[in-house]
């Protein structure tokens, strides 16, 4: 696999499956997670939630809590600087969660107070000794009863909100009626799509240490370091530069883990006032029954085909329940509608997003942010619109298929695309024209697409600083320091960005010491792990920082070689040299110690910034990609049997291809999950499955065949071509297991998941 | 997730353990395996102020199989009993149930005697075992007293045990003839969940095919694993054949009377009875064809 | 009740340690003895996170009382490198063939593959299946671990001594 169009290949460390540097850690229990660390003096917190779903808090009564022998401390919100945070800094108006509820609570798990004791136990006791008067108000737990017409105000704090629609997004394209008006086929359809959880193994945890000269230290579980910080110094009331958060190893995260949490709060503002370290671990029935979810959505969508094939319109328009506070959501109800209408097309589109507080757990960001949704409805709808015209399904995405140079106007532009080439691919390897039509009984095969960003360009959390930074620091040793804010949460990141600084550089992956998401040590600022946007930042600000050391080495081997200014130096196999008279150069780390002496006494130190400026309205680059489903269906019982699962992907180059496959495989257990198996069961706000027992996540017996192929475009904007792999990859499992299922059954499904019983009502087997 | 706090009691041996039982009375457990009781106990369902702790007793995971019966004692565990030949052989109904009860490392750990004791309508042992004709020992501190399995059961997580008892050990005969028996599981995710619906059935017929014996029970559609006397008394004297295997799977599905829960509604759960008491006829209809 | 003694041979190493009935073998080993390669992911024996072998058997450590445990062998993952820094065939191919993202679910996931390997040293992929089915793994889709460890029996084999 080489990059045709990169230059600057001389070693293969881009494309080669480096394993992760932190992979031995793992595999023999070094790697420290926060939950494992320990301090002196470390005390336990735990926190009591909310047991109804809206209510005003009356009164709270901590001291039988407080006098418990062992307890530390107890704080409510009141104790709190009662400063109200959330990401959308942008927006203020967005931001409405207090760490501690201060007048109301508004879903069952709404933080309240929390315990610091000696150890868990007595923390726990405590927390069951705390007592809170409820006023309760009337709770609402969709959408429709959010919207109907007296429904109880969930924040009527908040003045510049009428009713529950906290965000709402518009997209216009284009003229809607006219390009309608020459449609030969419109479908009209409602879907709703449910809401999930991240269910990363490790629960969040958090250990907060008190320092000097108002200073403390938090180590979290959290893809968002930088985040944390800001939020946190914001609502202690401090300098950010007083606080330094660091992350450790964190055992997954899927967006569910980019906020300041209550518990980072609580531990921080107690270890304040104890002047002792505190530490709170979740349990996993807080995480199932309180922790973020992926929005349910009920989008209804309009779309008009002529009878050819061609597209001309889509009307797209989205509920979002956003559950009690916003969170993520703003972002989640602007991408569903930038991926209602991307992938193919449209000569006309129209968006109305709307983001509804609900009584609900809050939805916050989850792999695909509001596309997996989207993209759901339009591949389903391409389905139903390829039987109803008598198209085969992969013709009539070809036919619409978005292409490199494409544009949504006043949206995004599409810089790369290798969709029509994962198409044809994924036609080609899963023998779609011979088997498609002809599947046996109770078999279907099914085809779902996807996209999806590289990061946005959207300042929402209005940092001024670069979105990603980095520093690297070269020594006369041949090493090499890298510095970076960005946080591996799992999916590589420390490995893939020192294979780009390598590569950059000319030297070994070995030779290249990370250190990460420190928001003191490392520089400002890298926004996070969300949006899959760590490759492209934080791998551009890598190859800015590598620019500057090879611009500096050059200048000694061009003096000690007395090199005509027209030669290109070179940087390979840990040598600085002349391009076109390799003898004519030395070693990295000699160029180093020259540049050292060269400069009296100065460290080669220099930092590397990326920033999307003039990059699209949406983001630098998308990801695109086709995926086959064949599954079996048990007629009798209406279980299904995903069988083989075949994708074809661009995600630019590919600089890890053992990374982006792992990345392909975990997204498609995901997205078998929300499709066949995932589903919370609520009874007024309270979630009744808080087990892996009855949360069923797939196991290693439930996953298919797996066969895949990177078609390797080349994206302009990404760090040597590559862009986004593994959240998009999140996103077209659910719509071709929906598929195949609908061939297989007759059954579609318009209200995931896919069920044994719904297939069964379908199909006629069950009657009451 | 910590547990509540308990004192801890070691008996030398099941007689002991029962003295125990008779002096701590509804204060106290026994814990076995613990896979169910500790669940329970974390999620302050049950807070018992004595744990009585047996696992360690030797000489109590005893599987014996001799000419007229299996014995499986109260220690044994459900990987051992999933991985016994002889149990694999004359008992394949419970050897497969107890390889798909939960998880390896619960099985390693649970007990079969356990598993009834916690009397769950969805264990996937208990039926099996029914139609198995199982009888239950049972020691207390005067001496013992024995049962049979379907008299065990008195609603969801509850059994006939009295202060002071404790199951001792399992006992199941061996049947004799042409038997064949089968254990058909549903579930909504891999294998490894609770059972939304078990069906066992265990056949005995004669050299003409006709059904002498039957045997069916059905876990998680009543209020305990049941058997069904319907469908036995139905099936008793008839051969097996498309026809009556089907009027047998629609008796049971009558005969149960399921309830709608996170894991499943009671409608898709009876339909399910149907499909597999068919599943597990069908099977036995085979294997007594090609003996 | 107050503490109770008890011997805990964990690695091949003795401990002697007072702890109360109520502690988890999973609670005892990561916080009285610091052995923090247990993790814990669910609490009710669901995800096998906390999986360790005891007298070889794998089990949810999260489910079992410390105390029971007096006197009985125990291998946490920290257990499986035989010699300060050498890796165990099964952590090579985890580590070789990309079956560690987060690392969260993997020292349970080593162990319980060390439990099959140890009783079916050339598993079929369905048995290798069957045999994780009480780990979750949330990241990387099992594919790649399953693939660990058919990589990690040949690995043992070619290491075995040969017989005549």
């Amino acid at each position: 696999m080489t990059n045709k169009q990169n230059p600057d290949t001389q070693q293969n460390v881009i494309g080669r499956s480096v394993p992760r540097v932190d992979a031995p850690h793992k595999a023999t229990g070094k790697a420290l997670y926060t939950a494992d660390m320990k301090l002196p003096g470390m005390l336990y917190g735990k926190l009591l939630r909310s047991p109804v779903p809206h209510a005003r808090i009356l009164n709270i009564d901590v001291s039988k809590a407080s006098s418990l022998p062992g307890v530390k401390d107890v704080i409510i919100g009141k104790d709190t600087p009662g400063i109200k945070y959330g990401n959308w800094r942008l927006f203020p108006q967005t931001q409405d969660e207090f760490p501690l509820a201060m007048e109301k609570v508004r879903f069952i798990g709404d933080e309240v107070a929390a315990v610091a004791a000696i150890d868990p136990d007595i923390a726990e006791e405590a927390v069951g000794l705390i007592r809170v008067d409820y006023e309760e108000l009337p709770a609402v737990f969709s959408v429709d009863e959010a919207l109907a017409p007296g429904a109880p105000l969930i924040h009527d704090e908040i003045e510049e909100l009428e009713g529950n629609i906290s965000i709402d997004r518009n997209i216009d394209v284009g003229d809607l009626e006219a390009a309608f008006a020459r449609a030969d086929l419109v479908l009209d359809d409602t879907f709703t799509l449910h809401a999930v959880s991240h269910a990363y193994l490790e629960p969040c945890a958090v250990l907060a240490q008190p320092d000097t000269e108002d200073r403390l230290t938090l180590w979290t579980s959290t893809q968002t370091p930088y985040i944390v910080q800001c939020l946190l110094a914001s609502t202690l009331g401090l300098p950010e530069n007083h606080v330094r958060v660091i992350k450790p190893h964190v055992g997954g995260g899927f967006g569910g883990k980019m906020e300041l949490r209550p518990w980072d709060f609580c531990a921080a503002f107690m270890a304040r006032r104890t002047g002792r370290p505190v530490k709170f671990v979740l349990s996993r029935t807080e995480e199932l029954a309180t922790g973020r979810r992926r929005h349910a959505i009920k989008i209804r969508s309009k779309v008009g085909f002529k009878k050819d094939g061609t597209l001309v319109a889509k009307d797209f328009e989205a509920y979002l329940d956003g559950g009690a506070y916003n969170s993520m959501g703003p972002t989640a109800t602007f991408l569903c509608g930038n991926f209602g209408a991307m992938l193919y097309r449209y000569p006309a589109y129209r968006y109305r997003g709307y983001h509804v507080y609900t009584n609900n757990p809050p939805a916050g960001a989850m792999r695909g942010f509001g596309a997996p949704q989207a993209m759901y409805v339009s591949e389903t709808q391409m389905n139903i619109a390829a039987k109803e015209l008598d198209i085969d399904p992969i013709d009539l995405r070809l036919k619409n298929a978005m292409v490199t140079g494409d544009a949504i106007e006043g949206v995004t532009k599409i810089s790369s695309a290798g969709f029509v080439e994962s198409l044809q691919k994924v036609a080609e390897m899963s023998g779609w024209k011979e088997k498609h039509a002809a599947m046996p009984p109770n078999k279907g095969m099914g085809i779902g697409c996807y996209s999806f960003i590289s990061g946005g360009v959207f300042n929402w959390f209005n940092t001024p600083y670069h979105f990603s930074a980095c520093e690297v620091r070269a020594y006369d040793d041949g090493t090499v320091h890298l510095l970076t804010m960005a946080s591996d949460i799992g999916q590589g990141s420390d490995t893939i960005l020192r294979q780009i600084l390598a590569q950059s550089l000319g030297i070994s992956v070995e030779n290249i010491r990370i250190t990460s998401a420190d928001t003191t040590m490392t520089p400002k600022a890298d926004l996070g792990t969300w949006g899959s946007r760590v490759t492209l930042m934080n791998g551009n600000a890598i190859l800015d920082a590598a620019r500057k050391i090879k611009e500096n080495l050059a200048q000694i081997v061009s003096l000690k070689f007395n090199l005509n200014v027209i030669h290109e130096i070179a940087f390979a196999d840990g040598r600085v040299f002349a391009k076109l008279k390799p003898e004519r150069g030395i070693s990295f780390a000699e160029a180093v110690a020259m540049w050292v002496t060269a400069n009296r006494g100065r460290e080669l130190t220099v930092r590397g910034y990326y920033t999307p400026r003039d990059k699209g309205l949406t983001t630098p680059a998308y990801s695109f990609g086709a995926q086959v489903a064949e599954i079996a269906v048990d007629p009798d019982t209406g279980i299904v049997t995903v069988e083989k699962i075949t994708t074809a992907h661009d995600c630019g180059t590919v600089i890890n291809p053992m990374a982006v496959e792992g990345q392909l495989e975990g997204s498609i257990q995901m997205g078998l999950g929300y499709v066949l198996s995932e589903k919370f069961v609520m009874r007024d706000g309270k979630t009744l499955n808080t087990t892996f027992l009855d949360y069923k996540i797939p196991s290693a017996e439930d996953m298919p065949q797996i066969e895949s192929c990177a078609i390797e475009t080349y994206e302009p904007e990404g760090p040597y071509g590559a862009k986004e792999a593994g959240e998009g990859l999140a996103i077209p499992t659910a719509p071709a297991v929906a598929h195949a299922v609908f061939e297989a059954t007759g059954y579609r499904c318009k209200e995931l998941p896919i069920t044994p019983e719904k297939i069964l009502r379908a199909t006629g087997k069950l009657m009451e | 997730m910590a547990l509540p706090r308990f004192s801890y009691l070691v008996p030398k041996n099941l007689k002991e353990a029962c003295l125990m039982l008779a002096e701590h009375k509804d204060k106290s457990r026994i814990l076995a395996g613990g896979t169910d009781l500790l669940i329970k106990m974390k999620n302050r369902i049950v807070q018992p102020e004595y744990i009585i702790g047996i696992s360690n007793i030797p000489d109590t995971d005893y599987i014996r199989v001799d000419r007229e019966q299996l014995v499986i004692g109260a220690n044994a565990r459900l990987s051992a009993v999933a991985e016994h030949p002889r149990i694999q052989r004359y008992f394949p109904a419970l050897a497969y149930a107890a390889s798909v009860t939960a998880t390896v490392q619960i099985r390693n750990m649970g007990t079969v005697v356990g598993n009834i004791c916690n009397a769950s309508p969805a264990a996937d042992t208990a039926t099996p075992l029914l139609v198995y004709d199982a009888r239950v020992v049972i020691m207390h501190p005067e001496g013992e007293r024995n049962l049979p399995l379907d008299e065990f059961f008195k609603g969801p997580g509850l059994t006939v045990l009295k202060s002071g008892e404790i199951v001792k050990e399992l006992i199941l005969p061996l049947t004799a003839g042409r038997s064949s028996s089968n254990y058909q599981k549903l579930s909504a995710r891999g294998k490894v969940d609770i059972a939304a619906i078990g069906v066992s059935v265990c056949l005995l017929a004669d050299e003409n095919e006709i059904v002498t014996q039957a045997r069916i029970a059905i876990g998680a559609v009543a209020p305990v694993p049941k058997r069904i006397g319907r469908v036995e008394k139905y099936l008793e004297g008839k051969g097996l054949t498309q026809a009556s295997v089907k009027q047998a799977a629609q008796i049971s599905m009558e005969e149960s009377a399921p309830i709608t829960d996170i894991r499943a509604t009671a409608l898709y759960r009876k339909k399910m009875v149907e499909v597999l008491t068919m599943r597990a006829l069908s099977s036995s209809m085979e294997q007594i064809r090609t003996k | 009740m107050s503490k109770v003694n008890i011997t805990l041979h964990v690695n091949g190493d003795t401990y002697s340690i007072a702890v109360e009935p109520w502690r988890t073998l999973a609670e005892v080993l990561r916080e009285d003895l610091n052995l923090i390669g247990t993790k814990i992911g669910c609490e009710t024996g669901d995800c096998g996170a906390c999986t360790v072998l005891i007298n070889g058997k794998s089990v949810t450590s999260c489910l079992s009382l410390a105390i029971e445990s007096d006197g009985k062998e125990i291998t946490t993952i920290e257990g499986l490198s035989t010699q300060g820094d050498t890796l165990h065939p099964i952590q090579e191919a985890f580590i070789e063939e990309g079956a560690i993202q987060c690392g969260y679910c993997t020292p349970g996931m080593i162990l319980s593959a060390k439990y099959l390997l140890d009783r079916i040293p050339e598993p079929t992929e369905s048995q290798i299946r069957q045999a994780l089915s009480g780990n979750l793994c949330r990241c990387t889709g099992y594919n790649s671990i399953v693939k660990a460890v058919i990589a990690a029996s040949k690995k043992i084999k070619l290491k075995k001594p040969l017989q005549n």
